[in-house]
Order: structure tokens, then C-alpha cells, then sequence
């Protein structure tokens, strides 16, 4: 199903021998903020790159608003690589609003963007200063001032995160948070997951190549065995012969069952009264951490 | 946006960096510095030559002073003359260094003191002028009238006819082949390796690839290659502007028009071959890992350039020979040794347009693989890549199919 906005259609590529993406395929619609999860070489980079027209794929390809990428929507692309990289002696302002004249903005406009960006992430005091001057966190935030500068409709960002203290963690958050309501599709990667559970609606997944996990917390949360923490005045032993349910792990804190799909809760409840007093009955809510471990580890 | 006013945004940011260096103020000060020191200096020696002071000592060798004079006005030799009434004075003043040499004259002997040695051209003044006047002597011992003899004593004068005769102004058109191969030389190092620099720094600081998010490799190529092409010719004009304004001052050497209109053709045989190695060298920058692997890289290129500004030399030596027609025919030798043959004027109508067809037809095809080399090997980040390697590096198409409207929709 083609969002309208980003759609990533079985995406295939080789580096040689070794295979990138074996069929990646999602979508990131207008106003979505969708994080890209895996482990290292999972191809997410690749999946970006082949977004951003840096790598072809061997088979498969990127559409935007339905079509075929061009050159020209690409200019309505913002982009923040894994590896960072500026002109190291350009100054600030010079470096961000050349970005934008790159972009098709022309000169006015260009600087008008590039101090209101500076400004906005805190770097309005030095925008005379050479990119090689300042700290290595104020340097990734020029890096994303250059992928902003020009209201990009489209946001791809490699790693936004990595390297920035709480404080930029959280102005980038908000940043990205206004963009999506202004109507960006926002596609970022990271390896923060507590990050990417904070701010996205929806994850995908991706690991050797392929994308094993789409959809909302929620979704995929349904689509895992659902975690039971029931705690009776007994000994476990109560819950050894449940069916459709098995002891993940015993302890002060009562046991914690592994429930199957489709297993009516209210049975495992029937047997924990007939065991004893029940102190505590409630499924526990899996965190992305959980969710990414069970799913990569399938 | 379009793809030529994207590649004139890249070109302008190249020229506003290097114009922001310190690097670019210190290169065109040298260039100018040795351009008018290299004209005006030679100038000033000439100038400054002062004549020769000969001392005439007694009254003989006094009474050859109007036909000393005459003599060396005829040499182009400059001789102050005084008189010295003794030798051991004129000795004396030939040592403390007063008088550059001393001339004393007997009835058939002639003695020239001088501190170390003779210059040959004084010492043909001075000898000329002793024989005449002994000849005038010998001639009134003997009653013979110096009418009669003259015919005799005149010589035959010798007509020398060159078959071929050089061009008027061939030291002219020598030292113009050569200084046009040196800047050539020099030029299409220097900027060659200006642009194999910006490649590499832009690839090592991984700035490629988020320009190549919004710009095609090419038209990063051309706006670098364009940028850093027009500040070196800036940075020529100005040299060449400070030459002529120099030479202007100092009446150093008088430029015949001839080699005047050589300028256009030198100015073609630049562009030609900045186009060839820029490409050539931004394709070498695009393949280090470090940027100090630039100088590597771009060390066989450097080579070709040196062997055809050496080879000017060859070339004025022996302008007409096959091999030197053949080795100009080859498309990385050409942009040093082209503008010297145009320069000796030993170039044959007919090879005009054949250099052109094989320059256009490099550059074409240069172009095509620089491109192709650099557009694989900007985002790579692996070690160094070979010229091989670079070129293999290329993805297949992409080959999306797009969907119909309506199942868009």
C-alpha cells in the first residue's frame, strides 16, 4: 500500500558479495515520524542512501508522492548522513545557507533561513565562525541545520542522536516533533531505542536486509506472546499445567507467564483463585527493548 | 533548479574559498614577484654595464684615440678612453682597479696591461685599431699612398645566404615557447592540484555525500573543475598583466607584435589542457581514503606534465624531426609541447585541426571516465582505491517500475 509520501518498494542491493538489502520495502507517510531500527549492517544506511539517490539499488526503488524520484524532489529532501561531514573552514552562516541555495533558494532567502536555523539551535552567536572552530556537539548541530535550512517536506536522518547530550537530545525531539506536525515525513535511525519509543509512532525493523518488524508499538506488540505477571498466595506450582500458558520465570514478585495467542486470560484467572488469594493479575507492557530482542532474536 | 546554475553555485563557492585563503594572496605574489623580477632584472644588469676604461699611454697610443672610438662604436662595445703619460702609472691604476686595461703602442709592438684577463670584443677593438694604424705607417715608409693600396687591403665581402633563414624574431619566439610550456607547466600542476585537494577534502570529511544529496556528481565535478579553472586564470592574468606592465617600465625586451598574437592560441592551449587534467586529477583526489594520499595519487600525472615541459627543449632543439611531430600528437604531452611548436612557428597547417580533433576527442573521453571513477569512488569509504577498482565500483540501474496513476491513487 503506497502512503503518498516516502515509499520504499523491495529494495535490493550487493556490495559485492555481500548482500545490503534483500527486499526492504515500507512507507513513511506526511506528518509520520518513523523510526528505522537494527543492528549494525542491517542495511539501514544503505536504505537511506538508496532515499537519497547516493546509492542504486541493484532492483526495486524510492517513490515520492507516488512517482519515481526525480532530481527535483529530491531538492525538497533533507538529509543528515551517518558520517557526518562540512566544510571544515567554511563559516556558519555561509556553510548553511549554501546548503540552501543547493536547494534552490536563492541568496536572501538562503541567509534568512540559514540565521533562523543557527538561532533556533542555538548557535546564533557564532554564526561567523568556521564549522573547524567549534565543539564536536555544535557541529552536529550545524550538520542539522543544513538538513533543515530549506523546510524540507521529506526528513532522512542517519543516527540524528548519536553524540548529543540530553539537552540537544530533547531540542531535537522538538524539532522534529514540529516539522512532522507541519507535515514532514520524518524517516531517522537509531540505535537509542528508549529514543525511538519516545518519539515515533512507528518502527520498522530491519535486519540482515530485510524488514522483519512494521507498524505501531501497539501492533507489534500484538504480535508477540503476551506477557501475564499473576501473583497468588501459593506456591507457583499452580500454573505448571496451564494451557496455552508456560512460566517464563518464579519469585517474590509471583510468576510471570508467557501466554499464547488466542488463550482467554480469564481461564489462567480461574486457576490462580483456585490456588489461593490473587495479590496482583496484569500483563506486562513490552518496551521496544523487548519487542527489538524478541523480534531479532527470532 | 537547473543543472548549469547548480554547477555555476559549486564553481562560485570554490573561487570564494580559495579568494578567502591565505594560500591563493601568497601563490599570486610569488607568481607576480618572479614574473617581474624574471623581466625587469636582466634589464637592470644590461643596464647598469658600464664601458670599459682603457688608458692610453704616450703619445702614440694617444694619437690612436679617434680610431679607437670609431672602432668600437662599430663593435657595440662601450671603451672610455684617457690618457696616461707613463706606464708605471697606468700599471699602477690598472691594479688598484682605476683603469679596466692599459694600452701602450712602440713602432711594431703593441702591450695591453689588464688585471686578470681581456674581454674578446675590447681586445679585437684594440687590436684593429693598432693594425691600422701600423698598416698606415708601414704603408708611408714605403711611399705608397693609402688610395692606392685601399683597393687592394679591401676584403671580398662574403654573402651569406640562408636557405631556410630563421624568423626575424626567433629568440623572441624561443624564449615565448618556453615560458609558455613553464606557465603551462606550473599552471596545470598547481590548479591540477588544487582540485585533486578539494576532491579528497571533500570526500575525507564525508561533505560528498550530503552534497550529493542535492547535486549530481557532475555537476559537482564541472563546478570545481570551472571554479578552480577560473581562479587559476585570474591568477595568470594578473601575472601577465604585471609581466607586460614590468616590461612596460623597464623597456626590458621589445615584444614583436608576432608573438603578441600568440597569446589567443596560448590562451586555447591552457584551457585544452586545464580541462584534460583537472578532470584527470579530481578523478585521482576521489580515490584516497587519507587526504595525504593526494601527492600519491596524483604523481603519475604530475610526471606526464613534467615530460612535456622537458620536452620543449627537445623541441626547440630540433623543431622539424618526425618523433618530436608524433610525441605532439599525444594527448597528455600535448598541452606543454603544442604551444611551443605554435611558438617556433614549425607547426604545418594541416596538423591544426588534426590537434584539435585529438584534444577534443581526450577531453571527451577523459571527462567520461573521470566522472565515471569519481561518482564511485566520492561516497566509498574504504581504503584507497585503484583506477581499476574505481571504475568497477559502478551499480547497475535502478530499475523502478512505476505504477500506474491509478493505482497511486
Amino acid at each position: 500500500m503506497m502512503t503518498g509520501g516516502l515509499d520504499v518498494l523491495d529494495l535490493h542491493h550487493r556490495f559485492g558479495d555481500v548482500v545490503a538489502l534483500d527486499g526492504v520495502a515500507f512507507g513513511v507517510g506526511a506528518g509520520e515520524i518513523v523510526g528505522l531500527v537494527g543492528r549494525n549492517g542491517a542495511g539501514k544506511t544503505t536504505t537511506m542512501r538508496a532515499v537519497m539517490g547516493i546509492v542504486r539499488p541493484d532492483r526495486g526503488g524510492v517513490m515520492w508522492s507516488g512517482h519515481a524520484i526525480e532530481q527535483g524532489d529530491r531538492l525538497r529532501f533533507g538529509y543528515m548522513p551517518e558520517e557526518r561531514g562540512l566544510y571544515p573552514q567554511m563559516r556558519l552562516l555561509e556553510q548553511v545557507a549554501y546548503f540552501a541555495r543547493l536547494h534552490g533558494f536563492d541568496q536572501a532567502a538562503a541567509d534568512d533561513a540559514a540565521r533562523i536555523w543557527l538561532d533556533r539551535l542555538g548557535l546564533g552567536e557564532r554564526t561567523g565562525d568556521k564549522l573547524v572552530a567549534l565543539s564536536h556537539g555544535n557541529q552536529q548541530r550545524v550538520q542539522l541545520a543544513v538538513a533543515l535550512v530549506h523546510g524540507p517536506e521529506l526528513l532522512v536522518l542517519d543516527e540524528p542522536f548519536a553524540g548529543l547530550d540530553p539537552e540537544a537530545v530533547d531540542s531535537l525531539s522538538q524539532v522534529l516533533f514540529e516539522r512532522a506536525a507541519a507535515g514532514t515525513a520524518v524517516l531517522f535511525s537509531s540505535h537509542q531505542l528508549e529514543l525511538v519509543e519516545r518519539i515515533c509512532r512507528r518502527v520498522v525493523i530491519v535486519e540482515a536486509g530485510r524488514v522483519i518488524a512494521d507498524g505501531t508499538l501497539a501492533e507489534l506488540r500484538a504480535r508477540l506472546p503476551a506477557e501475564l505477571r499473576v501473583k497468588v498466595d501459593a506456591a507457583p506450582d499452580w500454573a505448571r499445567s496451564l494451557e496455552g500458558a508456560r512460566i517464563q520465570s518464579a519469585d517474590d514478585d509471583g510468576v510471570l507467564l508467557v501466554v499464547d495467542p488466542g488463550t482467554d486470560p480469564q481461564t489462567i484467572l480461574r486457576a490462580a483463585q483456585a490456588a489461593g488469594p490473587v495479590e496482583h493479575f496484569g500483563f506486562e507492557t513490552a518496551g521496544l527493548v523487548d519487542l527489538y530482542r524478541e523480534m531479532v532474536s527470532r | 533548479m537547473n543543472r548549469t546554475s547548480l554547477t555555476r553555485l559549486v564553481a562560485g563557492r570554490e573561487i570564494t574559498e580559495r579568494l578567502q585563503g591565505r594560500l591563493i594572496r601568497i601563490m599570486t605574489l610569488i607568481t607576480v614577484l618572479v614574473v617581474v623580477g624574471g623581466i625587469t632584472i636582466p634589464g637592470l644588469i644590461k643596464g647598469s654595464s658600464t664601458p670599459t676604461r682603457v688608458g692610453l699611454v704616450g703619445a702614440e697610443a694617444q694619437a690612436l684615440a679617434p680610431t679607437l672610438e670609431r672602432t668600437a662604436t662599430a663593435a657595440k662595445a662601450k671603451i672610455a678612453l684617457s690618457n696616461v703619460s707613463d706606464g708605471a702609472l697606468a700599471r699602477q691604476q690598472v691594479t688598484s682597479g682605476r683603469l679596466d686595461a692599459a694600452l701602450s703602442v712602440g713602432p711594431s709592438t703593441a702591450r695591453v696591461d689588464v688585471k686578470q684577463s681581456l674581454d674578446p670584443t675590447i681586445r679585437a677593438v684594440l687590436q684593429a685599431s693598432v693594425d691600422s694604424a701600423h698598416l698606415r705607417r708601414a704603408l708611408a715608409q714605403a711611399h705608397i699612398s693609402v688610395e692606392k693600396a685601399l683597393p687592394a687591403l679591401t676584403p671580398v665581402p662574403l654573402q651569406a645566404v640562408a636557405l631556410k633563414p630563421p624568423p626575424p624574431d626567433r629568440t623572441a619566439r624561443t624564449i615565448a615557447a618556453i615560458a609558455a610550456a613553464l606557465l603551462m607547466y606550473i599552471s596545470l600542476a598547481l590548479y591540477g592540484t588544487a582540485v585533486a585537494n578539494g576532491v579528497a577534502q571533500e570526500k575525507t570529511s564525508r561533505t560528498a555525500e550530503v552534497l550529493l544529496a542535492a547535486v549530481r556528481p557532475n555537476q559537482l565535478l564541472s563546478g570545481k573543475v570551472l571554479g578552480i579553472g577560473l581562479t587559476g586564470l585570474g591568477q595568470l592574468a594578473i601575472a601577465a598583466l604585471a609581466g607586460v606592465i614590468a616590461n612596460a617600465v623597464a623597456h626590458s625586451t621589445n615584444i614583436p607584435g608576432s608573438v603578441w598574437v600568440l597569446l589567443p592560441a596560448f590562451l586555447v592551449c591552457f584551457l585544452a589542457g586545464f580541462t584534460l587534467y583537472a578532470f584527470a586529477y579530481a578523478a585521482a583526489g576521489a580515490l584516497v581514503s587519507r587526504q595525504e594520499e593526494v601527492q600519491f595519487v596524483t604523481l603519475p600525472l604530475g610526471l606526464f606534465l613534467l615530460v612535456g615541459y622537458l620536452l620543449v627543449y627537445a623541441v626547440i632543439a630540433h623543431p622539424d624531426a618526425t618523433w618530436v611531430k608524433v610525441v605532439s600528437f599525444l594527448p597528455p604531452l600535448m598541452a606543454t609541447v603544442l604551444p611551443a611548436r605554435i611558438a617556433l612557428g614549425h607547426i604545418a597547417p594541416w596538423e591544426i585541426p588534426l590537434d584539435v580533433l585529438i584534444m577534443g576527442v581526450s577531453i571527451w573521453a577523459t571527462i567520461r571516465i573521470a566522472s565515471r571513477v569519481y561518482a564511485n569512488a566520492l561516497i566509498y569509504s574504504g581504503a584507497r582505491l585503484s583506477w581499476k577498482q574505481a571504475l568497477r565500483l559502478t551499480d547497475s540501474a535502478p530499475t523502478v517500475k512505476e505504477p500506474s496513476r491509478s493505482a497511486a491513487a
